[in-house]
């Protein structure tokens, strides 16, 4: 059989083609191999372990970004607190898109009563300051890792319910949906095969761009005290408690700051990337 | 076998305004199987809410359509899932009635698989078959919508209609959206299709050339109901209508050219609101021949000459 | 003879990154008082043309060559300010869309008076002015309508709006983009006749932008067929509906069904679709679709040879009849 030239490509093609998704895929690679450094204890130094002999000491061969007040190393603090921070935002994102889009879908499919139920629920979740509401969830369950990302994925959810339900609305009344019925085709095929492979790139989109926010709401969380707690280190808990020192210790600050920086930045362009790669108008040019 | 519309009346209701909107009222016809049933009529007449409840998009505030003698009826689901296979439709827009993310032999090939048209092992060669039927490259069936043309994406729409194997097909607006030297094609391959496949058509346009061209009978429509049905000579050569005269005397002729004459106004003001209805006739208000009861008393079709039927008092 | 109002010879507009032709060496004229219609389907360029005249191509489209000279001033080397003071005034623009070619906060008689104010001072005579300019396009109850909204109106009333706004500086020029296609055809009709009236009135020059061949049978002196990114044929109506020279526009013509053949024989089609106007490069645009292809039509393009009666681009005419 001859190769037909037009052939449709994979996704993945498409999104070798975007430069940004190409840089935020490098910048989220080298994150993911310095956590998995800190999962695996590939540590040059133990991340708790003080030593006052060494505080406040630059960047040097032997502790790489420098170390702390308490003569903790900072660069394998880094390392785990990147894992740390991860973890929670990871956790976070997955059960908030899970039950915000399966939410957001039905309720943009069946309407009614229930879009009605789900819209005014989110818009309840929604009225209140994210890092606000996340704070009151923290302080009520407790500040261990799952319960932070509890917290953090109840502030989500509403975005992918909206996400996800925004353009179910638009789809469902697509003439191609329309088509799906006269066809007498189950409300499930058309929703699983005529409607969600519409509304994916949105919400794939939103998975990037929602990972880069729950980290800086963990940092945020961790760094007023609610979230990873002492002697523990989490990105954001680092710089909080680095500003005392910043004066004389720059790398302190400077680097767990760096970390959270690239990881934002990085998932970002890869929510860019994605765009990209998942939307086939773009595709034919 | 044959369609009966009877009596079908579809209101639409919106909330926000609390208003009303009348887009069919009391629409009866009947179409014989083979038969061609061109409806003409402006924007605003009901000629899509029309193909829409026919193919069950839309349920019917009032009367009934039946498809060989089957009550079209959302709650039977069944009967509504037997329907759906016999009469389908095809919308104007072949840009969003493809789905983007769905290969042209997938689009086709789905209302086979899900109703178990043909074997498992034979759906490849019935997708291919239905290619060559529309006129179209069987290699394109691994093609997305968005790499074909308007053309070939109206033969895809209509190859995926055909491919749930219907006895009446609704084609609304089928081929206004294409580029002009295009359309005569798919008309073509529309009329192929009918002899071949002994299809009944449902033909919607605003197009009065277009209709002329393919019905076997017409009906003029004006703010959700028929004024004018008969056969296609009689509507385009005998109009009886007001609304009728002046729809044709406003057809864009390339037949007549240099003559100024005939760009004069043949009818003045615009369609009535759908929320408010006129009253009586519903076509009083912009009418040469309106006398004063046109504003009270509604006329009701009746018929003139061996199948030729009017709603107008003043004929 | 009179020197034409508009003169355009050997435009190009093309695409300013990675340089792809979408019209290519268009050269026409208008004279005045004249009514010219560009008929070409989508893609063959005619809205480009039309656009280009007015300086208003959109963002990433540039004129790649070529000239357009108005009333004496080539607009092509005109600066923003020159182009700025003709629009509305000596050329002005009826859109496709009266839908949203109106600004929908701005009550009508504030739009309608900007377009003076945008090229003289308002005084005491303007309302006046834009009051009469209504009444001519048959809007009833001018004053109401002054103090309206565009949503208040059905899309026919718009367009009337549109047509008023055109004119209401008295242009040489009036620039059509299909205003009557978004219409249904008895409002058509009406807005054809409004037209055509008015011109013969202000004894005013036209360029009519259609794909429908009907609509300007009866509202043009003169053709111009484009196809691909270029002039295939022009001529006088008469002479194009009735002896079409181009297989491309004699492939058109009998494509549409007739309104007195009683037998229906079956529609004589053009097979493919349109050609991209950058992929035809130094050949005919039309040879992939035409019976008449030979090699000589992919080997060099044709040029438009003939007179202002009639003039067709092609190596293989249809011959007289």
């Amino acid at each position: 059989m001859k190769r037909d030239p037009l052939k449709p490509k994979g996704g993945f093609y498409y999104y070798m083609q975007s430069t940004s998704g190409i840089v935020g895929a490098i910048l989220l690679l080298f994150m993911v191999i310095v956590s998995l450094c800190a999962v695996f204890g590939w540590l040059p130094h133990d991340p708790l372990e003080q030593n006052v002999e060494f505080a406040m000491q630059g960047p040097s061969s032997n502790f790489w970004f420098g170390t702390d007040e308490f003569g903790r190393d900072i660069f394998s603090r880094s390392l785990d607190g990147m894992r740390r921070s991860l973890t929670v935002s990871v956790s976070a994102v997955s059960i908030a898109a899970t039950i915000g889009v399966t939410l957001g879908i039905l309720s943009g499919y069946l309407g009614r009563w229930f879009d009605q139920l789900i819209v005014r629920l989110s818009d309840v979740i929604f009225a209140f300051p994210a890092i606000l509401l996340a704070l009151a969830i923290v302080s009520t369950l407790g500040n261990s890792w799952y319960q932070t990302s509890l917290a953090i994925a109840v502030v989500y959810t509403p975005i992918f319910i909206r996400v996800a339900r925004g353009p179910v609305l638009t789809v469902k009344e697509m003439d191609y949906v329309k088509v799906t019925r006269i066809l007498g085709f189950s409300s499930l095929r058309i929703l699983r095969k005529h409607i969600l492979p519409n509304v994916t790139a949105p919400i794939v989109v939103q998975v990037a761009l929602s990972l880069s926010w729950a980290i800086l709401t963990e940092s945020g969380l961790s760094f007023l005290g609610l979230g990873t707690q002492p002697p523990n280190a989490s990105l954001g808990l680092m710089v909080s408690e680095a500003q005392s020192i910043a004066a004389f210790a720059w790398w302190a600050l400077f680097f767990p700051s760096a970390f959270i920086t690239i990881v934002v930045v990085g998932l970002n362009l890869v929510g860019d990337g994605l765009r990209d790669a998942l939307d086939p108008a773009r595709r034919s040019s | 076998m044959s369609l009966n519309i009877v009596n079908v009346e579809k209101r639409y209701l919106n909330r926000a305004s609390g208003t009303t909107i009348n887009a069919l009222n009391g629409v009866s016809i009947k179409v014989e199987v083979g038969q061609t049933l061109g409806i003409v009529g402006e924007s605003g007449c009901g000629k899509s809410t029309l193909a829409r409840a026919v193919v069950g998009l839309e349920v019917p505030s009032a009367g009934s359509i039946t498809w060989d003698g089957k009550v079209i009826d959302n709650k039977a689901k069944d009967r509504l899932k037997s329907h759906h296979s016999q009469v389908q439709l095809v919308f104007q827009d072949p840009y969003s009635s493809l789905n983007p993310r769905q290969q042209i032999e997938n689009s086709i090939a789905e209302a086979i698989e899900v109703h178990g048209l043909v074997a498992k092992d034979k759906i490849t060669d019935r997708v291919t078959e239905l290619l060559v039927m529309v006129g179209l490259d069987p290699d394109l069936r691994n093609r997305y919508p968005h790499q074909l043309s308007g053309g070939q994406r109206q033969r895809v729409c209509i190859a995926r209609a055909l491919s749930a194997e219907p006895k009446l097909l609704v084609l609304d607006e089928p081929v206004s959206a294409l580029d002009v030297s295009v359309r005569a094609e798919v008309m073509n391959l529309l009329i192929d299709l009918r002899k071949n496949l002994g299809l009944t058509y449902i033909f919607i346009s605003h197009d009065l050339a277009m209709i002329r061209y393919i019905s076997d009978v017409i009906a003029v429509m004006y703010l959700g109901k028929i004024v004018e049905f008969g056969t296609w000579e009689e509507i385009i050569e005998n109009p009886v209508h007001p609304y009728t005269k002046a729809l044709i005397a406003a057809m864009p002729d390339h037949s007549i050219i240099g003559d100024p004459t005939m760009l004069a106004r043949t009818l003045e003001g615009e369609v009535p609101d759908p929320v408010n209805l006129p009253s009586g006739c519903s076509f009083h208000s912009r009418c040469a021949l309106a006398v004063p009861s046109c504003s009270i008393i509604a006329p009701t079709l009746r018929e003139i000459s061996n199948g030729h039927l009017v709603a107008c008092s003043e004929v | 003879m009179s020197n034409p109002l508009l003169s355009v010879s050997g435009l190009g507009i093309s695409t300013v990154q990675d340089p792809r032709t979408l019209v290519n060496s268009v050269s026409f004229e208008i004279m005045p008082g004249e009514a010219v219609g560009v008929v070409g389907e989508s893609g063959s360029g005619k809205t480009l043309t039309a656009l280009s005249i007015l300086g208003l191509l959109p963002r990433g489209v540039a004129i790649a060559g070529g000239s357009i000279i108005f009333n004496g001033t080539d607009l092509t080397k005109a600066d923003p300010e020159t182009m700025r003071n003709l629009r509305g005034s000596d050329i002005s623009m009826v859109y496709q869309d009266p839908m949203t070619a109106l600004n929908p906060v701005m009550k009508l008689g504030r739009q309608l008076l900007e377009v003076i104010e945008s090229h003289e001072k308002l005084d005491d005579g303007s309302v006046a002015r834009v009051e009469a300019a209504l009444r001519e396009v048959g809007i009833p109850q001018v004053e109401r309508a002054m103090e309206s909204y565009p949503h208040e109106f059905s899309g026919g009333m718009r367009q009337r709006v549109m047509i008023a706004m055109a004119l209401l500086l008295s242009p040489k020029l009036l620039i059509a983009d299909e205003p009557t296609t978004a219409l249904d055809v008895t409002i058509q009709q009406q807005i054809l006749a409004l037209v055509s009236e008015q011109r013969r009135k202000r004894d005013m020059s036209m360029l009519w932008i259609t794909h429908d061949l009907g609509v300007v049978a009866n509202l043009v002196d003169r053709l111009i067929v484009m196809y691909a990114g270029n002039i295939v044929e022009a001529g006088t109506v008469q002479e194009i509906f009735t002896n079409p020279q181009h297989p491309y526009t004699h492939g058109l013509l009998s494509s549409l069904p007739s309104r007195t053949d009683k037998s229906r024989k079956r529609l004589t089609s053009i097979p493919g679709v349109p050609q991209k106007p950058w992929l035809v490069g130094n050949t005919c645009g039309f040879a992939p679709r035409c019976f008449k292809v030979t090699a000589e039509c992919t080997a060099s393009a044709p040029k438009l040879v003939g007179s202002l009666e009639k003039s067709v681009a092609c190596f293989h005419p249809m011959g007289d009849k």
